[in-house]
């Protein structure tokens, strides 16, 4: 079941410099920390002039989207889902 | 080389084009439901559809591969969908995900040729004639390693289907013999194989109607039609249709023509059955100012627009005006509407409301009217986008659309690809 949830997360983000690739390693939410071990998409978007990175992540059992604001640098979790 | 050094005087007697195939033909399969799946890992291998509202009465616009094996399809309804397999997953779309995953695979594909054309957010076609990729590897070879780099660079549930041939038309036809992730090609040596394999209404552009009317000339199969003489295929068509067909399916370009842009449109399928003027004003303005701002955007005035209308009954009405000032504004624009909405069948549940404009014209110095300010107009106007430009569409926005933020979502043109030249120039 999909979840819309719009609140901050923290995001420990990485990124290989040999690989250049980005990746969402691991996230706290609701103080709880969450491995992350899969990337399905990488994709951006605009609003008005601002640039958004949106990272479609899951640990072991969770899905999340999370939001990048490259104009605040400030993470969002826009939606969860669980194993169907 | 030309087919005019193939045609014989009288124009009857051409054969299948017997050039190599460069022209190449990708699309991406079940698009917006396989983008969805590699997204979210949890979702692979399931039935699922991408659909225009989640409620029951929802269009279904992309059944994931494993929906369509359990027979739904694009266009049911989601109650129908959920009749067939009741844990049927049900998204809306995000169009945001899939213009990422075109741009990312055109960036892909401009890695093998410049001649290349969107014809769609899920469908590329590529000219590879002349191309240093075609140096080493075998076409085939190209489409090979355009599939692993898909898998690679976007991901790996994506997948597509690829067709060769010496033509648009053929490739197609091609890429559409083995869903998911095929590749097929249509060439001199095997399209005789080929044909005598399909229907006439396999062939995109053949349906009820123009099967009639071969038939009617004793053209049955996909090889009759092939091996009928030009007069034939004229009296069948009675247009210049019949020289296009001619061609086609002997492996000749005829289809490589772009049109540019001629009108700007939006349209809406209501999620409720409104059927008076209080309600679908609101709605109507918000289409109009969503097709405005875009034709501002590019620079554009009009004068000429275009209401169209559906009805729940399955009638349709639409009525178009050519308009005696240029205009931008989308209030002038929305007045016109409005007159047009006046003249319908106000007091029938409407299902889809469709704006457009055409005769346009370059912005450049307005005319001034006598009763209007018009350079007042203009600064207003470009006052208010560079404010929504700057700070996300309907930041600012006229009174009438208070009530309407969850109407008229952003969402992906059918087969159009004009949309995204708008965000691809970006």
């Amino acid at each position: 079941m999909i979840q819309k949830i719009d609140s901050p997360v923290s995001v420990k983000l990485v990124f290989d410099s040999k690989e250049k690739r980005v990746f969402p390693e691991e996230i706290i939410w609701n103080e709880k920390v969450y491995s992350i071990v899969k990337l399905g998409l990488h994709h951006t978007f605009k609003k008005g002039k601002v640039l958004y990175h949106a990272f479609s992540v899951t640990s072991k059992t969770l899905f999340f989207k999370l939001i990048l604001n490259t104009e605040t640098l400030h993470w969002n979790l826009e939606q969860i889902a669980d194993e169907f | 080389m030309n087919f005019k050094n193939y045609i014989n005087t009288n124009t009857l007697n051409l054969d299948f084009n017997p050039n190599p195939s460069f022209i190449m033909h990708l699309d991406i399969n079940s698009c917006f439901a396989t983008i969805e799946q590699q997204v979210n890992p949890f979702l692979r291998g399931k039935p699922l559809v991408v659909a225009a509202y989640d409620s029951p009465g929802g269009c279904v616009i992309a059944p994931s591969i494993e929906a369509k094996k359990i027979g739904i399809r694009v266009g049911m309804r989601v109650k129908d969908a959920k009749e067939i397999f009741p844990d049927v997953f049900v998204l809306t779309p995000d169009p945001w995900k899939y213009r990422s995953v075109h741009l990312a695979l055109r960036k892909i594909l401009l890695s093998y040729t410049n001649n290349l054309v969107a014809k769609s957010i899920d469908e590329f076609v590529l000219n590879l004639e002349g191309y240093p990729c075609l140096r080493e590897k075998s076409i085939k070879d190209v489409a090979k390693e355009i599939k692993l780099r898909i898998r690679e660079e976007i991901g790996e549930w994506m997948s597509v289907s690829v067709g060769i041939s010496t033509n648009r038309f053929l490739a197609k036809l091609a890429s559409s013999f083995h869903k998911p992730d095929g590749l097929d090609e249509i060439n001199i040596n095997n399209y005789q194989k080929v044909y005598s394999g399909l229907k006439l209404t396999d062939l995109s552009g053949i349906k009820s109607r123009n099967a009639f009317r071969l038939n009617m000339m004793n053209i049955f199969s996909v090889l009759d039609f092939y091996n009928s003489p030009l007069w034939k295929l004229k009296a069948s068509f009675k247009s210049i249709n019949s020289y296009y067909w001619f061609l086609r399916l002997r492996g000749w370009e005829i289809d490589d023509f772009e049109t540019s842009r001629k009108s700007y449109g939006n349209s809406y399928a209501l999620p409720k059955p409104f059927k008076d003027l209080n309600k679908l004003s609101p709605i109507l303005m918000k289409l109009v100012e969503k097709m405005s701002f875009r034709l501002r955007k590019a620079n554009l005035k009009t004068q000429g627009i275009h209401l169209a209308l559906y009805y729940r009954d399955g009638s349709f009405w639409h009525q178009g005006v050519k308009t005696s000032r240029v205009l931008f504004d989308t209030r002038d624009i929305y007045k016109e509407m409005l007159r047009l909405l006046g003249l319908s069948y106000l007091g029938k549940p409407v299902r889809e409301i469709s704006v457009s404009c055409f005769n346009l014209v370059k912005a450049k110095s307005s005319q001034l009217e006598f009763f209007d300010d018009v350079l007042k107009k203009e600064k207003l106007t470009e006052s208010i986008d560079e404010i929504n430009n700057r700070w996300g569409e309907f930041v600012v926005y006229l009174a009438k659309m208070v009530n309407t933020k969850d109407y008229v979502p952003d969402r992906i043109a059918f087969g159009g690809v004009k949309e995204l030249e708008e965000f691809t120039l970006e």
